[in-house]
């Protein structure tokens, strides 16, 4: 049966290398960043507003399944560029409606995936593992 | 006797307009006689409208003080008078008739104010475990609850005898042997009913998150068991699984992930409420306390709180996402089991709370 790496364990090797966050990417957003490069090259990949604690949800939840996302955090003041680059990459995929992206949102495997309320809900359902497998964040 | 002439009328049979409409029984005064020039027409009138059998006898008494020459006009004035007269016990019947109206009126405000009465009884029972005093207004919960809240207060007291209903339901229907779809039909409203109040809870929250937060709605036993606002997801499944009989291996490995997943989505919204803690707190803390003047951090404060009405819907998210699934894995009659469980098991919780209201331990 094929199944993340039980919650309990991973929770205790967090524990033992907390200090360390290289277990989990963090991004700051100056410009220059290629945020296209970036969404396509990263296989789980968080867009959150700094100090936004559904983001930090969002980081758990998947750090909780064994995952290693990336995270990308946004100030105040970037958001609204960031946010029109991000429709951009997304309209450039296949176009979603012209309403705004609302943080947290996260991308897997290059595609975008959704908030909080896609990622809790998929999870509860095994979909989201699949998802993960399917994107390579995921290999047992 | 001039007065044999004078047609004496009963008010039924006299077309006439009532001397004066009067709205509110209070109001109603002898004063209806407006155009009566004897004072004596008003003493009478007193006694007309106890006693109309004697009525005509009184008159006759009266009115025996006309000589002769006075007979037109004391015939025509008798015409008046029993017109008057009429028109007083016509307007006497109607005041008793709004008097009687009146007094039913005041009856139904009663019984609203007793009804109105016990059920803030039963709210601030609720309330008192948190050891504040009868205080109505504080209900031990600091600050008063904002608009809104009252509504859902009415609205989930509703909910909960719904639910005892669908529980009874429930427990009948699986005794009997009610078909598959008529089951089916049972388990999607109960599902529903939980929908709803997940609904509420969202409205309230947008009012008053910190009131759905402290889950002073519930009763006392209820909210020992308080995560976020409601219910552990996790918690309800732990209690469920082992109570149903007849469950597949595939179904044990989906109800087993199932448990493991909301384990998991629970710790990370737990400790997203715990970063909300820290980032509160940190902008109540933020320069120097003790200076005296915070109303900069009062406002950051106050676009932070935002943030708990986000996790407190995310919470109901996650319930609600638990029960559809749980309903999933499961057949009709399986969920119908689940759902008797669940109701009962709140049943039994409410129940620990009024024995507790009725029976607090002695003091030490």
């Amino acid at each position: 049966m094929q199944e993340a790496i039980p919650y309990r364990r991973w929770a205790t090797n967090q524990n033992n290398s907390s200090s360390s966050t290289s277990s989990t990417i963090y991004l700051k957003g100056p410009e220059g960043h290629d945020l296209k490069r970036i969404v396509e090259e990263t296989p789980v990949l968080i867009f959150m507003k700094s100090g936004d604690c559904m983001g930090h949800v969002v980081k758990r939840l998947l750090q909780g399944l064994g995952v290693n996302p990336c995270v990308y955090e946004i100030d105040d003041k970037d958001e609204k560029r960031i946010c029109v680059e991000i429709m951009g990459i997304i309209d450039g995929g296949g176009g979603r409606d012209g309403e705004g992206v609302q943080f947290p949102v996260a991308f897997i495997g290059g595609e975008l995936f959704g908030g909080l309320d896609r990622v809790m809900a998929t999870h509860i359902t095994g979909e989201l593992n699949l998802v993960l497998k399917q994107a390579g964040a995921l290999w047992l | 006797m001039n007065y044999s002439s004078t047609q004496f009328v009963t008010p039924n049979s006299m077309t006439y307009e009532p001397v004066q409409q009067t709205g509110f029984w209070g109001d109603f005064t002898v004063n209806g006689f407006v155009n009566s020039p004897s004072p004596f027409i008003l003493e009478v009138d007193g006694k007309l409208s106890n006693q109309s059998e004697d009525s005509s006898h009184g008159m006759v008494g009266i009115l025996d003080g006309y000589d002769q020459e006075d007979s037109k006009r004391g015939e025509k004035s008798g015409l008046q008078v029993s017109r008057r007269l009429a028109q007083n016990r016509e307007a006497a019947r109607k005041s008793r008739i709004r008097k009687k109206a009146y007094v039913q009126q005041l009856e139904n405000s009663k019984i609203r104010l007793l009804q109105l009465e016990q059920e803030l009884e039963r709210v601030k029972q609720q309330g008192q475990y948190m050891g504040e005093g009868v205080d109505a207004s504080q209900l031990g919960y600091s600050g008063n609850p904002k608009p809104g809240i009252e509504t859902f207060q009415v609205d989930h007291g509703h909910w909960v005898e719904e639910q005892n209903i669908q529980t009874t339901e429930l427990r009948n229907a699986l005794k009997s042997q009610i078909g598959e779809i008529e089951l089916r039909i049972l388990v999607d409203s109960c599902m529903s009913h939980y929908f709803n109040l997940f609904h509420m809870k969202t409205i309230a929250a947008k009012a008053d998150a910190f009131y759905v937060m402290s889950g002073m709605w519930k009763t006392q036993a209820e909210r020992f068991f308080l995560w976020i606002g409601g219910f552990r997801p996790s918690e309800i499944l732990k209690i469920l699984i082992p109570r149903l009989e007849t469950l597949t291996e595939q179904q044990l490995v989906e109800a087993g992930n199932l448990k493991q997943s909301c384990h998991q989505a629970e710790d990370a919204l737990s400790q997203g409420m715990e970063k909300l803690q820290q980032i509160l707190s940190s902008t109540i803390a933020a320069g120097q306390l003790g200076e005296g003047n915070y109303l900069p951090q009062m406002d950051a404060a106050m676009e932070r709180l935002e943030a708990l009405v986000r996790v407190l819907n995310q919470a109901d998210h996650l319930r609600r996402e638990t029960l559809e699934q749980m309903a999933r894995i499961l057949t009709t009659r399986q969920a119908a089991r689940a759902f008797l469980a669940l109701g009962e098991y709140f049943e039994r919780l409410r129940a620990l709370s009024s024995l507790w209201s009725s029976n607090p331990p002695e003091p030490a």
